[in-house]
């Protein structure tokens, strides 16, 4: 049950994460977020007044750009664009703001694999540092199959193309503060457990999805307590997690 | 006692309609709390599905699937290309998915909407990856001659659910197609060989045929609301709870695809299980009505 | 995965192009067939059916031959932002094609006057006073092209504004008529259109008997004209009435 990744990297290890926020001076918030060499800058814009068309004017609403690394965007960046705005619509406290748009663009600098995980990622750093009103962040996280049905995490490129299966799986983050509502378990599951956003590709077995959401999870706790950790410096350094 | 009492319920004092348009979401609730959907369907029920193949002539294989009002019309038109160097023995498929002004009042035309190009994409991830088409099975002359499958989906009759009636939709048109009888002329081009007027050439493809179709992929989409899982909503029910999971599972209940697009509710592992049972059996109803539409044909 | 993103390969359709068919008449000769087995005079059937899109204020489809159409109405509905204030209401029509309509993928995106002609045929038949500052929206999708089909349009465009209760003088039928030759063809197929010499084309209220389009094209002759249009009224007459019966039908069938 062993694997050979071209990295030296164990199935279950992510590649050094790194995130620093406030680096733009022209948006209301903005982050970078790398995991190894995949990178993606976020910028927030807003909240804006008014809602587009066809948008529920009672709630905020959400708007989200991607820009590609090179070339026009097509059927593959609309998709992300709408998974990347239910998602945050997901996340965000839409009642406080309502009649209002906030914008995210989300600029790809380098793809190399887990690209959606890491857009989200940075998406909602930058949603904090904008101080967008949210419900708790997301962590997002790739899980890969193997033809031999053993799951690796934080694939690269080459590893997606190579593997037979893989899902990007969004967790909300764990939560330390006592809501008022009681205990933060729903269904006898914790409320990390419960799944945001899941896509998946290539076809697997019902258990191989059920074995993914658990290394998933694991992995989540992880990311998130290095979320916790880099929002708690309030300088923006970057800090390095394994 | 004319006041609304004092949870602020009109429910009684109004007549349905208005109190359906006033208040969805409670409007809904009320019903889900008897498990009972407005249109008397059980929560996990899907509405009724009908298939119909080769409802376009000019295409080599088309299909109209209905799921409930929801109506896609789905043909295949085979051109020829060159196949690319790195894949010289394989055709190629391309899907597109369109949603014409006519199919719903939030469509207009010059504005094209924003779900078609999300719709279109999942399609050709579900259907490539499932492996339902063996690309080598569409090849002609080998790096030379290879069949571009053009696969066109067009709603005509938006009322929710749309992925998984056009999943339905491309399926059948798949199982409809049949690939025509061509040779290769002088000028090195592949032409259709009609009658037996040409017989004279050597017919590349040598008699219609139809194409096997390895695991078909089915698909069902749930609603998540509070502790509740509806299958195959409708435009009205998508509108008001905006959970949706879709599960793509093919005929060797393999997972395709679980694509759960955000949305209020979190999904934990039992509701995931849950639409995944309901999927399971959703995917044994449409193989038999995708059968008995084939059977259909051929009696014909 | 097979999909390769980005690069679109050129392809061709193995269908012979039919400029190499021989013309399916010999000029001077005045016994051939018509390649479905019509009389010169004789339409396809129709067949009509209103409340096809579920989704839209009214709707019909329509079928005559190979040619299927479906159209959808949807308003009187607010008009757009930028909009001046009208006493009257708007129509606002629109026709597309399937790629796979026409014999050859994506040929039929070239019919943009089809919009604007499919809104003058309708305009002189709506109640347009009946609904101030509003638009009404047509919108024309054509399955398959079999030839004929903006007629076809236009008798299925004026049912599915029945359908949505759209006030209105009289149904709108439409007929055209090719000029092959020496013959004068009533409801062409595609294979005739692409021989065709002239066409006319006549849209008509037929219980008014008013013209509220005519347009040719080619060349003509004026008694040529004369008989074209006559039969042309005729035929509109015919279709009116089944285009009636299918309203009728509609109605009977939703009172029970």
């Amino acid at each position: 049950m062993e694997i050979d990744r071209e990295d030296g990297r164990s199935q279950n290890q992510l590649r050094p994460l790194a995130c620093s926020r406030n680096i733009l001076h022209r948006a209301h918030g903005s982050a970078s977020w790398s995991q190894g060499d995949t990178k993606v800058l976020a910028a927030v814009y807003g909240p804006k007044a008014g809602t587009k068309k066809n948008e529920n004017p009672e709630k905020a609403c959400i708007e989200v750009i991607w820009k590609p690394k090179t070339g026009q965007i097509g059927k593959l960046e609309k998709e992300y664009e709408m998974i990347l705005k239910r998602t945050l619509q997901s996340i965000c406290i839409l009642t406080v703001n309502p009649n209002t748009t906030t914008s995210v663009m989300i600029q790809v600098v380098n793809d190399d694999g887990a690209l959606l995980p890491s857009a989200i990622n940075a998406a909602c750093m930058a949603l904090v540092d904008a101080g967008i009103p949210m419900r708790h962040l997301a962590v997002s996280i790739c899980c890969c199959v193997a033809r031999s049905g053993l799951v690796i995490l934080d694939p690269t490129k080459l590893e997606e193309q190579k593997m037979k299966a893989f899902a990007y799986l969004v967790f909300p983050n764990s939560v330390h503060s006592v809501l008022p509502e009681g205990s933060p378990s729903v269904q006898g599951e914790p409320i990390e457990n419960g799944i945001i956003t899941s896509v998946t590709h290539g076809t697997m077995s019902v258990d191989d999805y059920f074995y993914c959401l658990e290394r998933g999870r694991a992995a989540s706790t992880k990311l998130s307590d290095f979320l916790r950790r880099n929002l708690q410096q309030q300088s923006t350094n970057s800090s390095k997690a394994g | 006692m004319g006041l609304p009492n004092a949870s602020g319920d009109l429910s009684t004092e109004v007549e349905v309609d208005a109190f359906r348009r006033l208040f969805p979401l409670r409007f809904f609730e009320k019903h889900l709390l008897e498990s009972i959907r407005p249109d008397a369907r059980p929560l996990g029920r899907a509405r009724d599905t009908t298939i119909a193949l080769g409802a376009v002539a000019s295409a080599n294989g088309s299909a109209l699937a209905k799921i409930g009002s929801t109506t896609m019309l789905a043909a295949i038109k085979m051109e020829v290309m060159t196949p690319s160097m790195e894949t010289p023995d394989e055709g190629c498929i391309a899907i597109d998915f369109h949603m014409p002004p006519i199919c719903s009042p939030i469509v207009r035309p010059g504005r094209p909407a924003e779900a078609a190009p999300v719709v279109a994409k999942q399609l050709s991830d579900t259907i490539l990856s499932s492996g339902m088409i063996n690309l080598k099975e569409l090849s002609l002359v080998s790096g030379k001659a290879a069949w571009m499958a053009y696969l066109d989906i067009y709603c005509l009759d938006a009322d929710g659910a749309l992925f998984d009636a056009a999943l339905l939709a491309a399926v059948a048109a798949f199982s409809h197609l049949e690939i025509p009888v061509v040779s290769l002329n002088d000028d090195g081009k592949i032409v259709l060989s009609e009658g037996q007027g040409l017989s004279d050439r050597e017919p590349v493809n040598k008699e219609k045929r139809k194409v096997n179709l390895g695991s078909i992929p089915f698909s069902l989409t749930c609603i998540l609301h509070k502790n509740h899982i509806l299958a195959d909503p409708t435009s009205e029910e998508e509108s008001i709870m905006e959970t949706f999971v879709t599960v793509v599972l093919d005929s060797s209940s393999q997972l395709v695809s679980l694509y759960k697009p955000g949305g209020p509710v979190l999904a934990y592992t039992s509701a995931i299980q849950d639409c995944i049972a309901l999927t399971r059996q959703r995917v044994k109803e449409l193989r038999k009505i995708l059968e008995e539409a084939i059977s259909g044909m051929e009696v014909d | 995965m097979a999909a390769k993103p980005g690069s679109a390969p050129t392809t061709y359709s193995p269908n012979v192009g039919q400029k190499n068919r021989p013309p399916i008449f010999k000029d001077n000769d005045l016994d051939w067939v018509r390649p479905d087995g019509r009389g010169f005079h004789q339409c396809r059937p129709a067949f009509f059916r209103t409340g096809a899109v579920n989704s839209a204020s009214g709707s019909a489809y329509a079928e005559l031959g190979n040619t299927k159409v479906i159209v959808s109405v949807f308003g009187p509905r607010e008009s757009k932002k930028a909009m001046m204030y009208s006493d009257t209401g708007r129509l606002n029509c629109n026709v597309s094609y399937t790629t796979f309509a026409t014999p050859v993928r994506g040929q039929g995106l070239d019919h943009k006057e089809f919009s604007s002609m499919l809104h003058k045929a309708l305009e002189g038949a709506i109640m347009l006073e009946t609904f101030p500052k509003t638009t009404v929206d047509v919108f024309a999708l054509v399955l398959e092209s079999g030839g004929s089909d903006l007629p076809v349009v236009i008798s299925c465009a004026s049912l599915a504004l029945a359908d949505a209760g759209i006030m209105m003088y009289d149904l709108v039928a439409a007929v055209s008529v090719a000029c092959l030759g020496k013959n004068l063809v009533i409801d062409p197929i595609l294979e005739e259109e692409s021989f065709q010499d002239g066409s006319l084309m006549l849209t008509c209220m037929p219980s008014r008997y008013e013209v509220t389009q005519l347009t040719f094209t080619g060349e003509w002759s004026t008694p040529d004209i004369n008989e074209a249009m006559q039969l042309c009224l005729d035929a509109c007459k015919k279709l009116g009435k089944v285009m009636r019966t299918c309203l009728k039908d509609a109605a009977s069938a939703s009172q029970e």
